[in-house]
């Protein structure tokens, strides 16, 4: 019989150890904490920051960055507004044709984004964040900075309709995380990911066209960024230039905190949807205990910085940049 | 007292006596060239440019301000371009930086309105102004040492607006609206911002006059619709059906509020909001807010760029005006069901045309300091 309780596991299953920790603290503080309602409000804030995180996943995987999701995900979800509103202004009337073209539309900037960091060679970093003020910059001048109102009953319906008590968009991201898990570890891409992420030199020569598989990646991370400003809008009912605000900060911390390693090749979409809970958890367990405003910003600080020591396996790397 | 803690204390002494020195051979040097001319304010300029200095153009208050300030350069007969905007994104150096670089541009010949984005930095704003002979109104954000008065005729006026009394006026149509007894939570801003300090203060003046309703908590949602919406998810978990009502420090936090509870099958919950944007009061009309209040940021942008011109050329002497037409509040509109129609039809269907001469009409007497 293997043995359970070896170093491997504790590491692997640490961020869902975070999270259970997590639950039984403000449950024991208060009570009604624990409640499905509760939960529902949970799923609620974590969906399209899901959506944001699977999509960077892909890239810290690969051990590069992207930071252009607050722009991207405001851009794209003006001009589902848009696009929504001329199309009729309901699914009905062919606005559902919206949703694929808004897709493609962030997948497109996305391959922009790998084009600009793989073939004029710019950092990621510097790539990505430029592009994401790009987007805002964009969505601005679309919206002259208003407010775009949407408010389709039938699309709100991602929002308003309970299965068991939980709306429909979080049974649609659910399917997304799915989709996601399938291309991480079904598909050759996924596994590209990962050999590029490990050791760049090593998967160039093994005659993986690394190049190739990074533009891929950062494509894909815009689809799903394409999904969360979907998800956002039935979130909301509105679209403007900072819908996209703070999904940085939260995205990338989920993902570390998950245990996706920000050097590459460790970790997945499971870490990620683990990783996002926890810092939904938290965000919603400061206020429900009943935490002063002016300590939360401390705590979440603090119960990150612990997250992440208790979930990374820092022995299997000589440093830390 | 040790020999190493005594060496330490004279030898800043000294480092300080140093920097001292240096610091005033520094500022007489400056001096120098204001010694022989320049300096003092030059009244009459003949057609001063004019520039407006805020924020970012991605918030509907901006945008209406700047709309505001156009109105008034096509008052003059010129092209809506001709007034200039120096965005400084949320930086107080950039905003400084930007003045200065669109004083030399002119060569002093100017007038520009400005938000200085952060209280300390009105003051170096307005000396760069004064010192080259230009003109400036300055909105929100100075401190209140600050005053037009003690600077020059170059500092025309400070406007600000005073959102405790509003704020406590919403609160009151609130708590009529549940009754008089109940639980309400409170939704702020960025916790440090002025504006957000006196909406919370004017939510608790009115209490006190209500002592069945209890304030359940307040929390900043940092004038953020996702953030009002998780901040309200969460107060319902904490709170369930003891919340009967809601206070928003803003119009955005409110559509997030709505958003949340609609997401749980709430629908007639007694929710107030402030700043007026013409999204809020469509809510105010269809009965999902019961008021907000709006501050007529159009009028703001388009006088305080006014005021400033109009010194610059000589149309009137600031220091010849009384004081509470160097530092005034701004107008505040109370938007409820009952009026909101009206309102809308008056200020948001089509822009009301200002006599941008009229510089203090609208607004609401001198300020006073705590």
């Amino acid at each position: 019989m293997p043995r359970i309780l070896t170093r491997e596991n504790a590491i692997r299953w640490a961020p869902f150890m975070v999270l259970l920790a997590l639950i039984v603290l403000f449950t024991a503080i208060n009570p009604s904490f624990l409640s499905q309602r509760n939960f529902a409000r949970i799923a609620i804030a974590a969906a399209p920051a899901l959506m944001v995180a699977i999509g960077v996943t892909f890239i810290i995987v690969m051990g590069s960055i992207d930071l252009s999701m607050e722009g991207v995900v405001s851009l794209t979800a003006v001009l589902f507004c848009f696009l929504m509103l001329a199309l009729g202004g309901t699914l009905a009337s062919g606005g559902w044709i919206a949703i694929p073209v808004i897709l493609a539309v962030g997948a497109a900037t996305g391959l922009v984004n790998g084009f600009i960091h793989v073939k004029l060679k710019i950092p990621s970093f510097m790539a990505s964040l430029a592009l994401g003020f790009v987007g805002t910059g964009a969505a601005i001048l679309l919206t002259g900075g208003d407010i775009v109102k949407f408010d389709d009953p039938t699309f709100r319906a991602l929002l308003t309709w309970r299965i068991l008590g939980f709306p429909l968009m979080v049974y649609v991201a659910g399917l997304c995380l799915v989709l996601a898990w399938f291309i991480q570890s079904q598909t050759r891409l996924g596994r590209y990911f990962y050999a590029v992420g490990g050791g760049e030199e090593l998967a160039h020569a093994s005659g993986v066209r690394v190049q190739h598989v990074r533009m891929a990646g950062f494509s894909l991370a815009g689809f799903f960024y394409a999904i969360a400003a979907i998800l956002q809008v039935a979130k909301l009912g509105q679209a403007e230039s900072v819908t996209g605000s703070n999904f940085m900060f939260m995205s990338i911390t989920s993902v570390v905190v998950g245990g996706v390693a920000l050097w590459g090749g460790i970790g997945g979409v499971w870490n990620t949807l683990v990783g996002v809970l926890i810092v939904a958890v938290i965000n919603n367990g400061m206020v429900v205990i009943g935490l002063p405003d002016f300590l939360q910003a401390a705590v979440l600080g603090l119960l990150v910085i612990i997250a992440v020591i208790l979930s990374t396996d820092r022995r299997a790397v000589a440093f830390v940049k | 007292m040790s020999t190493f803690i005594k060496d330490f204390i004279e030898r800043e002494i000294v480092n300080r006596r140093n920097f001292l020195l240096a610091t005033a051979a520094g500022m007489g040097a400056m001096a120098v060239p204001f010694a022989f001319g320049g300096g003092a304010a030059r009244a009459a300029i003949s057609d001063p440019a004019i520039a407006w200095s805020y924020r970012d153009r991605a918030s509907a208050y901006w945008n209406s301000i700047v709309s505001g300030g156009e109105a008034f350069v096509e008052s003059l007969g010129k092209p809506k371009d001709s007034l200039v905007s120096l965005i400084n994104e949320g930086s107080s150096e950039k905003s400084l930086a930007d003045i200065k670089a669109f004083l030399a541009k002119t060569g002093g010949k100017c007038a520009i309105a400005c938000d200085a984005n952060d209280s300390p930095n009105a003051r170096p704003v307005v000396e760069a102004v004064r010192d080259a002979g230009a003109y400036i109104s300055t909105i929100w954000n100075k401190t209140d040492d600050l005053h037009p008065w003690d600077i020059s005729d170059n500092y025309v006026s400070h406007m600000t607006w005073s959102d405790e009394k509003p704020a406590e006026q919403t609160a009151r149509i609130l708590f009529d609206a549940m009754g008089g007894k109940g639980g309400v939570v409170h939704l702020g801003g960025i916790a440090a911002n002025n504006p957000a300090i006196e909406r919370l203060n004017g939510l608790k003046n009115a209490l006190k006059d209500f002592p069945d309703i209890e304030l359940l908590d307040a929390q900043p949602a940092d004038w953020d619709t996702t953030k009002g919406t998780e901040l309200m998810a969460s107060f319902l978990t904490r709170f369930g059906d003891k919340i009967t009502g809601v206070h928003c420090a803003n119009d955005n936090i409110a559509y997030g509020v709505i958003e949340a509870l609609r997401a749980e099958g709430i629908e007639n919950m007694p929710i107030v909001a402030y700043d007026g944007n013409p999204e809020a009061v469509k809510l105010v009309m269809d009965g999902k807010l019961l008021a907000t209040v709006f501050t007529n940021p159009h009028w703001g942008g388009g006088i305080t760029a006014a005021l400033a011109y109009y010194a610059a050329t000589g149309a009137f002497k600031p220091s010849e005006e009384p004081k509470e037409h160097r530092e005034f509040y701004g107008p505040t509109v109370l938007v409820t069901k009952k009026d909101a129609a009206d309102f809308k039809a008056k200020y948001l269907d089509a822009v009301p045309s200002y006599n941008w001469k009229d510089f203090w009409g609208p607004s609401n007497g001198q300020i006073k300091y705590k």
